[in-house]
């Protein structure tokens, strides 16, 4: 669904990327980790067709994204951090909105609007960050666009509201579409994305679906000395050492992700030998 | 590989209606404004004319000159403003996603910036002019004189844009100052998504900049290209010994001067205009 291969990339004189190359397939929500100003948003935005690559190639769903055509843009929604909603009542900008997405909802629309017990009377510009893009969430997901870049969705969400927005994301996904994520609250994601990427200096550190992370490491709290010697990674904490192992016995567990962010960002050479 | 070209893809009328439709709902209340707005500011200082102007008050080179003055500075940051949205990311990202195409983007903004807005204030100017020249007329049969016992005032006439001249006695069309002000506002289009932030100034000082440059192309670099004694009399004129009786021209060729005069007066919109076009394609956000 998307091909990137040799992306460079630069604002004026800071490089961002110097040839990155990934493959996002669909059928998955991909969560793409890393620090603030890593390249997440720049790699949206460029997959997106609003940043043109340097050097390299991408191509998202046989279409060039910088080109920006009218069917390409159809069946791609961003959802960017910074939000822009003009003042208007949410359903006349729906309405007109909507026009430009042949696939749109307006049935799915309501149904997760009702899911944020959105005010859909109200306007747009009286709404506070978090309505303003639960909208946007709302509005994304009932255009039943192929691929859904979404950039620190989370951000401004309340507490109700992260576990609303896992909710109505985990049903968003099918065999056909793609969901990338991008965020650096990696406990958000959690339970709901089924492939980790992360970034770090324009390069990819790590990429692995849930499944693959959750056979091949095994976190766990211990209070063995010796098995904490062994840990690839460990943190201490009041219940004892946190720790990601090689997972030999295969046994069933659910990553944590913040846990293993870290682990990647110091470790990383040595967790990515354990999945080769 | 990219198998999905074709017409579609740079224009379709129907998608184009829908981009009508989404700038026309977001952006209304500006443009329902701007028409009371610049209604109003033209009766005070119409008004302010007919009071202090005793002498022959809102006559058409008046009108004419209240007219331009009005239509170059609202229509150039109107036309400031055109593409605007492109400039902050928020918004440029919004629009920018808009499935519409560069074409039809370009068509939108050009629509409210240049047509509509001239007819809107075409409209806001004859609204308030008409019954103003009305009122001073009536002012003059009732006995305004310029001095107590003096000539009578010729009653005052409407100026008519679609004619263009500022003289009072034109009776040729003159549209020099209607498609000038074109390629100025066709300039401020560009402006408005070359530069994300104070559009109207910087593209101000770039097209003072740009007329600066050709002036001194014109007189240092292609006048002095000239023989001896030969002047430019204008773009289409050359002239020896102009001062004397054996002063003598060299002119274009009627077809090609008109050619040339054309794609001055008329090209340099559909250029910048162009221009404007590519600069959307390849905007980044």
């Amino acid at each position: 669904m998307v091909t990137i291969r040799d992306l460079h990339f630069a604002y004026r004189r800071r490089t961002v990327f110097s040839g990155l190359s990934l493959d996002l397939a669909p059928g998955h929500i991909y969560g793409l980790m890393g620090r603030n100003g890593t390249g997440k948003s720049t790699l949206l935005r460029s997959i997106g067709g609003f940043l043109f690559p340097r050097q390299g190639n991408i191509d998202v769903l046989g279409y060039t994204p910088g080109k920006r055509q009218p069917d390409f843009l159809q069946r791609i929604f961003l959802l960017p951090e910074e939000l822009f909603l003009p003042p208007l009542p949410v359903r006349r900008w729906v309405r007109v909105q909507a026009a430009f997405y042949p696939r749109f909802s307006q049935e799915q629309f309501d149904k997760s609007a009702a899911g944020f017990s959105l005010p859909l009377d109200g306007r747009l510009d009286e709404m506070s960050y978090g309505q303003q893009k639960k909208v946007l969430i709302c509005f994304a997901l009932a255009t039943n666009a192929d691929l859904l870049l979404m950039d620190e969705p989370t951000n401004g969400l309340d507490i109700v509201s992260k576990s609303q927005f896992r909710k109505v994301m985990a049903g968003a996904v099918d065999a056909n579409n793609c969901i990338v994520i991008s965020t650096h609250q990696v406990k958000d994601l959690e339970n709901l994305i089924d492939r980790v990427t992360i970034i770090d200096e324009g390069r990819i550190l790590f990429d692995q679906t849930i499944d693959a992370i959750s056979r091949t490491l095994l976190f766990r709290l211990s209070h063995d000395p010796q098995e904490t010697a062994t840990a690839i990674y460990s943190e201490s904490s009041f219940r004892g050492n946190a720790l990601i192992l090689p997972n030999s016995t295969g046994e069933e567990n659910a990553p944590d992700l913040e846990m293993l962010y870290k682990a990647v960002m110091l470790r990383g050479k040595q967790l990515n030998l354990l999945f080769k | 590989m990219n198998h999905h070209s074709g017409i579609n893809q740079t224009f379709s009328f129907d998608r184009w209606t829908k981009l009508l439709l989404l700038h026309w709902t977001v952006n209304r209340k500006r443009y329902l404004l701007a028409l009371p707005a610049m209604a109003g500011l033209l009766l005070v200082w119409e008004s302010f004319i007919l009071a202090m102007n005793t002498f022959q008050p809102l006559d058409r080179g008046f009108q004419g000159m209240t007219y331009y003055a009005g239509l170059y500075a609202v229509g150039c940051l109107y036309a400031s403003m055109t593409f605007a949205e492109s400039g902050t990311k928020a918004q440029g990202i919004a629009w920018l996603a808009t499935p519409a195409s560069a074409l039809e983007k370009l068509l939108c903004g050009l629509l409210y910036s240049a047509i509509a807005f001239f007819v809107v204030y075409n409209l806001a100017f004859y609204l308030v002019d008409i019954p103003m020249v009305r009122i001073a007329n009536g002012l003059i049969e009732n006995g305004r004189r310029t001095w107590p016992g003096g000539p009578r005032i010729d009653p005052v006439q409407i100026f008519d844009m679609s004619k263009g001249g500022l003289n009072d006695h034109a009776d040729e069309s003159d549209h020099l100052f209607v498609l000038f002000y074109f390629a100025l506002q066709s300039a401020f289009a560009l402006g408005s998504i070359y530069f994300d932030r104070y559009a109207f100034v910087k593209t101000g000082v770039a097209v003072v900049i740009a007329l600066g440059c050709f002036m001194i192309l014109q007189q240092r670099i292609i006048d002095p290209t000239l023989p001896h004694g030969w002047h430019r009399q204008n773009f289409y004129d050359w002239i020896v010994d102009w001062d004397t009786l054996r002063a003598r021209g060299v002119r274009l060729s009627p077809t090609l001067g008109t050619v040339l005069g054309a794609m001055l007066i008329y090209g340099i919109p559909v250029v910048l205009w162009t221009a404007t076009y590519f600069r959307i394609k390849e905007k980044e956000v």
